[in-house]
């Protein structure tokens, strides 16, 4: 029954998909044959990787991505001892490098509102850069959570589960509508800025999560040993303890990186353009119109699904490796 | 004196971990002190500024809006607390539809995974890798604008018989009408319900006294139906249905379920059932392959070593990731309002915070509402939980 089904929809899909759709053009008028009209994705695809951002400064958004996978590939390949020394505050400063250099205005260049950034390239220096902050909030959070101290120890619980119990998008709103009262009066915090202060907040909830389990994995022993040592709360933590944790936790980060990357797209709904906002736009373009939904879709659902697989693939390749040490 | 008393007394008193942490405490606590005190000396001074009144008395003013679909009465002359209790409505909608949809797809795929069926082993995967890596959101509007605006209009409407359509303005249904002596039925349906458990009860007691096996199932289900059929038969089918019409360019009468509703259950359902299938394939990886081997040399045929010796032993690890797919569910049922299906969210925060500007009062609201549906899933399925947990006695 199911080959039935199958040998009736893929020939139809894949003729649809590959053979008769339309590959070349610039135009909606390009687009005569039957099938698929890839000739929108393509007449949008600057749009939709880099939003409104200016075509002559588009080096610095590539600049930016490069030196994400710049930093990550270098972590891979630095020596573990240079690896604390390097990686590390690069990691930590990147956010900052990609708000100096897209900006522009503060290191000489011609300023670029945020207004203007947007696209997939929004999406992936947005995951990024909220997860680069919350990577070591959460790990204060779960600290929190384990600490011995009583008040120290429910606000830490007060924030967990705030941020994890409560709908991301209830987060955005409460981000775009009641932080802005929060503020002084007469202060204007950018709206992107808004945005990634929730999602760090957000992410480190679900971090501390993960660590707490990364935390109750470690065996006593190792805490005594580094007692015995006479090394003292931070050092403990910070040189036996936390390493130990993020090896052991890899798999799950991975796992919530991903989903935060996927919850991205929900800045549509407060208006920020990331991909799927423009492909929404594009969509209703007066140039385009003639329902290509489907077309769009597909092509955002490729991007995103090719990124989440691959590190999917990723977490599951760690925690193989992670299984044969513990046999 | 106690030797070590001695030298602890030798350190400074902030070298004292006691203290220390006390210290340390004050400090946080001083912290958010400050911090809370800005936000709303600010939150005040604010909302002065730009003449918002705070407090709850917006609930009862009128909120002149009309809302797509509604399960209880609405109009646009009620009042914004009668919305609140409309959105919620049609969230716990479209959160059951949801659950209940997505666990049954879950399962079905989750076994699939084992299945001896080289086919259905696949296709199970490419389901599970396939919509567990595109963001919800997109898929929402695939079903929303790619899939169900394609559908024809009123006029050719698809139909299945001569009472289900399905076109571009939603699924019309044909509705059950209640006709005197329906109770009766209501009644029976109540009983039969009460004789299955007394039934099972008696059942499993039987099979442990005696070891004979008695077709519970079959026959519950005849109970289940026979009894409801044989009081409708007696008082005289006391039911009728109201099929929808077409009348000019749209249907009357019967249910109508509005394309938002559709393309937003569906879209939760195949999201939330790949995570559960991931779930359920997890649990029964978990489950030891010598019970399969050993129900296998008893003799066991294949579909009841899944149902009694392989599932209910992996719903111990199953039960607490279903979960957490649960409360990520209701938590993206708000994604609703990128369509416009009128839940809690899209009504409340949308609308209704547009309207009067309480924001505050109203996402503190909503917050809660999600929260609360939280605690009550942990709850549930914590009572579940207990259920399914190794017996140690």
């Amino acid at each position: 029954m199911i080959i039935y089904v199958l040998a009736n929809i893929l020939p139809g899909l894949i003729d649809w998909l590959f053979i008769s759709a339309n590959w070349i053009g610039e135009t909606q008028d390009d687009c005569t044959k039957e099938g698929a009209c890839w000739v929108f994705v393509n007449a949008w695809s600057q749009q939709s990787i880099y939003g409104s951002y200016p075509t002559d400064e588009l080096w610095r958004v590539n600049l930016c991505l490069a030196l994400l996978t710049a930093i990550i590939v270098s972590s891979y390949l630095l020596d573990k001892s240079l690896r604390a020394k390097i990686s590390v505050p690069l990691f930590l400063l990147f956010p900052f490098i990609c708000i100096l250099l897209l900006d522009g205005s503060y290191i000489g260049l011609e300023k670029i509102s945020t207004d203007f950034w947007g696209g997939f390239s929004l999406n992936v220096l947005l995951a990024a850069a909220s997860i680069i902050i919350a990577f070591p909030l959460g790990f204060i959070w779960a600290l929190g959570r384990q600490s011995h101290m009583p008040f120290a120890r429910s606000v830490s619980i007060v924030l967990i589960e705030f941020f994890r119990g409560v709908p991301v998008l209830a987060l955005f709103f409460m981000g775009s509508v009641m932080l802005p009262l929060f503020f002084p009066e007469g202060t204007n915090v950018d709206k992107l800025l808004r945005v990634w202060i929730v999602l760090i907040l957000f992410m480190s909830g679900y971090m501390a999560e993960v660590y707490r389990g990364g935390l109750q994995a470690i065996p006593h022993g190792q805490y005594e040993a580094a007692d015995s040592l006479g090394l003292g709360y931070w050092q403990k933590t910070l040189l036996i303890i936390f390493p130990q944790v993020v090896k052991i936790s890899m798999p799950n980060i991975l796992a919530t990186f991903v989903m935060l990357f996927k919850n991205t797209t929900f800045l549509l709904i407060i208006g920020i353009f990331e991909m799927l906002s423009t492909t929404q736009t594009a969509l209703s373009n007066s140039y385009w119109l003639g329902g290509y939904a489907a077309e769009g879709y597909i092509f955002v659902a490729i991007v995103f699904w090719t990124c989440c697989f691959g590190m999917s693939m990723l977490a599951a390749s760690i925690e193989r490796q992670l299984d044969t040490v513990k046999r | 004196m106690n030797p070590a008393r001695t030298t602890l007394q030798k350190h400074a008193f902030f070298n004292n971990p006691h203290y220390r942490a006390i210290i340390y405490q004050l400090l946080l606590l001083l912290g958010l002190g400050v911090f809370f005190y800005n936000i709303i000396t600010n939150t005040l001074a604010n909302m002065e500024a730009r003449g918002i009144k705070s407090g709850f008395d917006f609930l009862f003013s009128t909120a002149g809006f009309d809302i797509l679909m509604s399960l209880i009465p609405y109009d646009a002359t009620h009042t914004y607390g009668k919305t609140f209790f409309v959105g919620l409505l049609n969230t716990i909608l479209v959160g059951v539809i949801g659950i209940a949809l997505s666990t049954l797809v879950g399962f079905l795929m989750g076994v699939a995974h084992f299945s001896q069926n080289w086919l259905v082993r696949k296709l199970a995967v490419v389901y599970v890798e396939t919509f567990r890596n595109i963001p919800l959101l997109l898929q929402i509007f695939f079903w929303y604008f790619a899939v169900l605006s394609a559908l024809p209009s009123a006029r050719q409407s698809l139909s299945l018989g001569e009472s289900i359509f399905l076109n571009v303005r939603g699924l019309y249904l044909p509705k059950l009408i209640n006709e005197p002596g329906s109770l009766w039925v209501y009644a029976a349906l109540g009983l039969a319900i009460i004789a299955i458990f007394i039934l099972r009860r008696w059942a499993t007691s039987r099979q442990q006294k005696t070891g004979e096996q008695w077709p519970v199932f079959r026959i519950s289900l005849f109970i289940l139906f026979g009894l409801p059929l044989l009081a409708s038969l007696l008082a005289g089918i006391p039911f009728s249905w109201e099929s929808p019409v077409l009348k000019g360019f749209n249907f009357r009468g019967g249910i109508t379920v509005i394309p938002e509703l559709i393309a937003l259950a569906l879209a939760l359902t195949v999201y939330t059932g790949a995570f559960i299938a991931e779930a359920v394939r997890a649990g029964i990886q978990s489950v030891s392959h010598g019970q399969t081997e050993a129900a296998r040399s008893l003799g066991m045929p294949e579909n009841r070593i899944m149902s009694l010796i392989v599932v209910p032993q992996a719903m111990r690890v199953i039960v607490p990731l279903l979960n957490s797919e649960y409360q990520s569910l209701v938590k993206n049922s708000t994604l609703a309002t990128a369509i416009g299906y009128p839940d809690l969210f899209t009504v409340f925060v949308g609308t209704s915070l547009n309207q009067t500007g309480q924001a505050i009062e109203i996402i503190f609201m909503t917050m809660a509402v999600y929260f609360t549906f939280n605690m009550f899933i942990s709850f549930c399925m914590n009572l579940l939980n207990r259920k399914v947990a190794i017996v140690t006695r």
